[in-house]
């Protein structure tokens, strides 16, 4: 299958995107940002409409751009306190997919967007796996750096801050991170499923680990196992990668589920 | 401790079998393009149609169609591991072209060395309107663009292909031959569209559109839409509505409802059997409706 160059790229892609998304997953789970990654997946629709309003034709960098602002945007009202966060991006969520709808759909022209909603990884270019590479460093680097600082901040703020730790940094350069790998694979992997992959093997590691390092360790396994089973079933069955992949994601964490509940991990 | 890891270990093998197992059952069964033959490939139902008409018989041909006929319009159409694979083996792929196969952007950079042409270059009226098919002289002059092509790809079959394309072009003669009468009854007349492929229809039968809206899967209607056509069929003088019966049905029987109008499903023509004449069938029934409709 590999004489393909279509199926090449997208190994590489899977490669890339599942690690990343592991990794990424056991912040958001742990820091309960699970509704958060999910409205910013619905915001790349909005980003697109900016850019549409704006006449500009490069997306990626009009859905980054509002991708982190959008972020930003999102932790600053939800750290304010005024209401409780869900709700609170519960309303920027629906807000901005309406926003994205209506200026979208306007003329009848949603159907040139409809692509977004399901991803298609078979159609990667070797130019956007380079960037997708580029955020995995970046990702990388922030991760070596400043998880124990982001970790400390989310069992414990004020503690945190206490101990000289810029919380409100890590925390927004996080959110801006988050915002940017979504936006960045959003067209690979789909606006319906790409909160399922950045979650399912996070909260399937969840299930078993006692420790940070194992719960890093299944997680990155998990999500590499189903995006490399989903994309060789979609190679033979002839079905849209991104969905077959999230099945897998499910079935892992379904079955780490009964696992930990029969053996109390 | 170990137990979980054995378990994590066992599970993932365990799932890997079982799908390796079902992929083994699911394949579907699949044929190697021959290499010793030209394949041509094509984006789409109508385009399909005609190249299959121009092909024929020819053995040094392979015709293969890229989306199911069910695709229809190529608006959210995901192209597969199948159709990848198919393009990757082709020698030349038939576009629709005009915005329509709006996927191609990507396939076009993964294979530079795929011959991708257009056939509907220079036939539409508008930059936005692509369904160039629904006009029966217009299709002609596409058909007659594939044989060119094919011809091009494959001289040696030149004659061959020549032939089929003079013979199919016959058969389109003869419907437009049927044309002529409908025109000089719809000549001025007052219509509604729910299509924008009807659009050429207008074009072709001297019609004026009186309102137009175009209806597919994601389309939502406004209020205000719905108002201006009620507002059209009943100020407007126009008592017909021509609509597709897979989007357009239930905008049409709420607007019937309300206004004197009489509402006709035409076929677009975008999917349908993979049958050689299912566009000349499917344009016929087209013609009677229009003939019905006109009061021919």
């Amino acid at each position: 299958m590999f004489e393909y160059g279509f199926m090449r790229n997208a190994a590489l892609a899977v490669l890339i995107i599942t690690p990343l998304f592991g990794m990424l997953g056991t912040m958001i789970v742990n820091r309960k940002m699970a509704f958060f990654s999910d409205a910013l997946g619905h915001s790349a629709l909005t980003g697109i409409a900016v850019g549409v309003i704006f006449g500009i034709t490069d997306t990626n960098l009009v859905m980054l751009a509002f991708g982190i602002l959008f972020a930003l945007l999102l932790n600053y009202i939800a750290g304010r306190g005024a209401g409780s966060a869900d709700t609170i991006i519960s309303v920027f969520s629906s807000l901005s997919v309406a926003a994205g709808l209506v200026i979208l759909s306007k003329d009848g022209n949603f159907g040139r967007y409809a692509g977004l909603l399901v991803g298609d990884i078979l159609s990667i270019a070797p130019k956007e796996i380079l960037s997708l590479f580029v955020i995995f460093l970046i990702s990388v680097f922030y991760f070596c750096f400043c998880f124990n600082w982001l970790n400390a901040a989310g069992i414990h703020r004020t503690l945190a801050r206490s101990m000289g730790i810029p919380v409100l940094w890590m925390e927004n350069l996080f959110a801006a991170l988050v915002a940017a790998i979504v936006m960045l694979s959003i067209r690979w992997v789909g606006i319906l499923i790409i909160n399922a992959l950045l979650i399912l093997p996070a909260a399937a590691s969840g299930n078993l680990s006692e420790n940070m390092r194992e719960y890093f360790f299944f997680s990155v396994l998990f999500s590499l196992f189903s995006g490399y089973a989903g994309l060789f079933t979609s190679y033979y069955t002839n079905v849209a990668a991104g969905p077959v992949i999230v099945i897998f994601a499910a079935v892992l964490y379904f079955a780490t589920y009964f696992y930990a509940r029969k053996h109390q991990v | 401790m170990r137990n979980k890891y054995r378990f994590v270990a066992v599970l993932l093998v365990g799932i890997a079998l079982l799908d390796a197992g079902l992929i083994g059952f699911f394949r579907a069964g699949k044929n190697e393009a021959e290499r010793q033959k030209i394949v041509a490939v094509t984006s789409f139902y109508p385009v399909y149609i005609a190249a299959a008409n121009v092909v024929g018989d020819c053995g040094k041909i392979t015709l293969k169609n890229l989306s199911e006929p069910q695709t229809g319009c190529l608006h959210d159409f995901q192209l597969t591991p199948e159709d990848m694979k198919l393009l990757s083996a082709a020698d030349i792929f038939l576009i629709n072209g005009g915005g329509m196969e709006s996927f191609l952007g990507g396939v076009e950079e993964q294979y530079p060395d795929l011959t991708v042409a257009e056939t509907s270059d220079g036939l539409m009226d508008e930059e936005d309107n692509a369904h160039v098919w629904m006009s029966i002289p217009r299709y002609r002059s596409q058909t007659a663009k594939i044989a060119e092509l094919l011809c091009k790809a494959v001289p040696e079959c030149e004659k061959e292909l020549k032939e089929n394309a003079a013979e199919y072009d016959r058969k389109l003669a003869g419907l437009q031959a049927q044309q002529e009468e409908i025109k000089k009854a719809a000549e001025g007349r007052s219509v509604v569209l729910f299509h924008e492929a009807y659009e050429y229809l207008a074009a072709d039968y001297g019609f004026s559109i009186l309102y137009g809206l175009n209806l597919d899967e994601e389309r939502q209607v406004g209020a205000g839409e719905v108002a201006d056509v009620l507002r059209a069929a009943k100020d407007g003088g126009a008592d017909i509505i021509f609509a597709e019966e897979l989007y357009g049905r239930d905008l049409a029987e709420t607007v019937q409802k309300e206004a004197d109008v009489f509402v006709y499903y035409l076929d677009t023509l975008v999917r349908g059997a993979y049958d050689k004449d299912s566009y000349l069938d499917g344009m016929q029934k087209n013609l009677d409706l229009l003939k019905e409709a006109f009061g021919v």
